[in-house]
């Protein structure tokens, strides 16, 4: 009988989403046409309704909007100009100079904002045409683009670990978030050995040598963007401030850098950034409420501990969970956004993990990590789809170049998912 | 008059959600504020900051359902012939309104009555939770709108009589 409910459940859901029903939607169906084979009508309606709402009843959520508003803030100019102009000076020197300045510049934004679109469309637009005027490939700067733009997700602040924090029922977000200091900057490392691969292949020029004095000019230019990494990410390891209130007031210094002192953003613009940001908001928040209803019914009827159960039966080694686990998120990850992806596994995953020993943030990174390489993925990859809209250029075109950089991406998940060390060391060290 | 309706409703929520995210963020910097420089913490900021993002949150999601930026998966969709697409679009508006009629109209009003019937009251603020929770039947009522409004677009542009463009284009967003 149980069985006959996590089909229908399922069934329905998957029934749903390939239609093209969106997500949020096939979720709350699912759920409610699952909760009506159990619970009477009235109730079970009530209960979803009731998950929906309280679902969201959380300040530590509260972050997620106001990271996508100081993004939002920090998107238009400025900021992204400064790191780029910085990021030069540390890596320009190398041959294919401007591929290692791309991937250092969304490192960099990426540690001041929790979005991989974000960092795209920021940096991309700055540094395609640069690199298309320097003779580079146009559809291997898009990959570069692409590739690159996913560390901001693990690089903190990331609002996906917000949504992982809540999805595995409260995992610290402070720690998640130095968590993704290592894996992070592992990924733009080891993009950054493609590159230089490619770049000695197809003889791509230094990008250029800068003088020490230049290079320190650079530097302070980009203190007062930089300085939010410390204000934030120094704020809540240090326990001065929540991870909610540190995204206030990153809204706030982004808002006077980029309005009243870069003059990059106009006063009449904030009306509209109100907006998007809402909006944008509004799509994870309506997610994250139906999959609340969800997680309910799950475990109502028990499918986290029949997954369980069953995997368990095939193996309990460890290493050969992990695996079988990212190959099916990897699968996941090529169609499914990232958000519902997370929302929907963690509460069926991290139990079966924690098991077999697993530590829950460890958990979290890989889980990041390995859904950021789905964003890049056809058929649906939102990170894809920026990329290659700011370059102009086709997905179908893209795959090519991106094949080498998705390899580098695989390998920095082997090894984050099987060196626990590298995402554990600093969230121990700071005594999480 | 379906159009001037509907853009009339997109003006409503454009403003509001402007009033209730910008509130929200000089809400917790004041929180901030009061602990740090006055030193004697806010008692309301945090159940207001929770407060806000639900009604952001979903006011929100049924503007966003008027924009069509939901995340949805339209691999099928995309390989379907012109009468068959508009076919399955229209099916994809039911579920949606069903969801929301079912769901959020009806389920939220229960929600509503039975927790102001129980008269829970919030710790801080000292408001009805009912009321907070009246935004789930009123962005409920909106996403229906919305739908009715896609469906009936997609007929006038089957029947031939007026072809219109995408109301609005599209936007991939990635969400966060």
């Amino acid at each position: 009988m149980e069985l006959f409910h996590i089909l229908i459940l399922i069934g329905s859901f998957v029934f749903l989403l390939f239609l093209g029903v969106p997500i949020c939607f096939c979720i709350g169906i699912a759920t409610v046409t699952t909760m009506l084979m159990s619970i009477d009508t009235g109730p079970a309606l009530t209960t979803v309704a009731q998950r929906m709402a309280t679902g969201l009843d959380s300040f530590a959520l509260l972050a997620i909007p106001f990271f996508i508003l100081s993004g939002q803030l920090m998107n238009r100019g400025g900021i992204a100009r400064r790191l780029i102009d910085f990021a030069k000076a540390l890596v320009g020197m190398f041959p294919g100079g401007l591929a290692f300045v791309h991937i250092m510049a969304a490192m960099m934004f990426g540690s001041i904002s929790g979005s991989a679109v974000a960092s795209s469309a920021a940096i991309g637009g700055f540094m395609i045409p640069q690199m298309k005027k320097e003779g580079y490939d146009l559809d291997y700067s898009a990959a570069v683009n692409i590739t690159s733009a996913t560390t901001g997700l693990i690089i903190p602040p990331s609002n996906i670990l917000i949504v992982y924090s809540l999805a595995s029922g409260g995992v610290s977000i402070g720690a998640l978030f130095v968590a993704g200091y290592f894996p992070g900057i592992l990924i733009g490392l080891s993009l950054m050995v493609v590159a230089g691969m490619i770049a000695r292949r197809k003889k791509y020029p230094v990008a250029q040598r800068i003088k020490l004095s230049e290079g320190l000019l650079r530097f302070l230019d980009a203190i007062p963007s930089l300085f939010l990494i410390i204000l934030v990410i120094g704020g809540i390891v240090a326990g001065y401030f929540t991870a909610t209130e540190a995204s206030a007031i990153a809204v706030l210094y982004t808002f006077i850098l980029s309005v009243l002192i870069y003059r990059e953003v106009k006063w009449k613009e904030i009306p509209k950034i109100l907006v998007d940001t809402s909006a944008t908001t509004a799509i994870v928040m309506l997610l994250i409420g139906t999959s609340m209803g969800m997680s309910w019914i799950m475990s109502y009827e028990n499918i986290p501990q029949t997954v369980s159960t069953a995997l368990m039966a095939i193996s309990n080694n460890q290493v050969f969970i992990l695996l079988i686990i990212n190959l099916v998120l990897l699968m996941v990850g090529t169609f499914m956004d990232m958000t519902p992806a997370v929302l929907i596994f963690t509460p069926i995953f991290l139990p079966v993990v924690m098991q077999l020993g697993v530590d829950p943030i460890h958990f979290g990174i890989i889980m990041v990590l390995n859904l950021s390489i789905g964003l890049c993925t056809p058929p649906v990859g939102s990170v894809l789809f920026i990329g290659c809209g700011i370059a102009g250029t086709s997905i179908a075109r893209v795959i090519r170049p991106l094949l080498p950089l998705f390899i580098a991406m695989l390998v920095s998940l082997l090894l984050v998912t099987f060196i626990p060390t590298i995402s554990l060391f600093l969230p121990r060290f700071f005594g999480y | 008059m379906i159009e001037r309706t509907k853009r009339a409703i997109d003006r409503f929520l454009e403003l509001a959600l402007i009033v209730l995210m910008g509130a929200n963020v000089i809400n917790v910097l004041w929180q901030v504020f009061t602990r740090f420089v006055l030193k004697e913490p806010s008692s309301f900021t945090e159940e207001l900051a929770r407060y806000l993002l639900i009604w952001v949150g979903l006011l929100g999601a049924s503007y966003a359902a008027g924009k069509k930026m939901h995340l949805a998966i339209d691999v099928v969709l995309q390989t379907l012939k012109k009468k068959k697409k508009i076919w399955a679009e229209t099916g994809i508006q039911i579920f949606i309104f069903l969801f929301a009629f079912f769901v959020m109209v009806v389920g939220g009003l229960r929600l509503v009555t039975i927790t102001l019937s129980l008269n829970q009251i919030s710790a801080a603020l000292r408001i009805k939770l009912g009321y907070v929770y009246l935004v789930l039947p009123l962005s409920g009522m909106l996403i229906m709108f919305y739908a009715v409004v896609f469906v009936i677009e997609k007929f006038r542009a089957l029947s031939g009589k007026r072809v219109e463009a995408e109301a609005v284009a599209v936007e991939s967003q990635e969400g966060i």
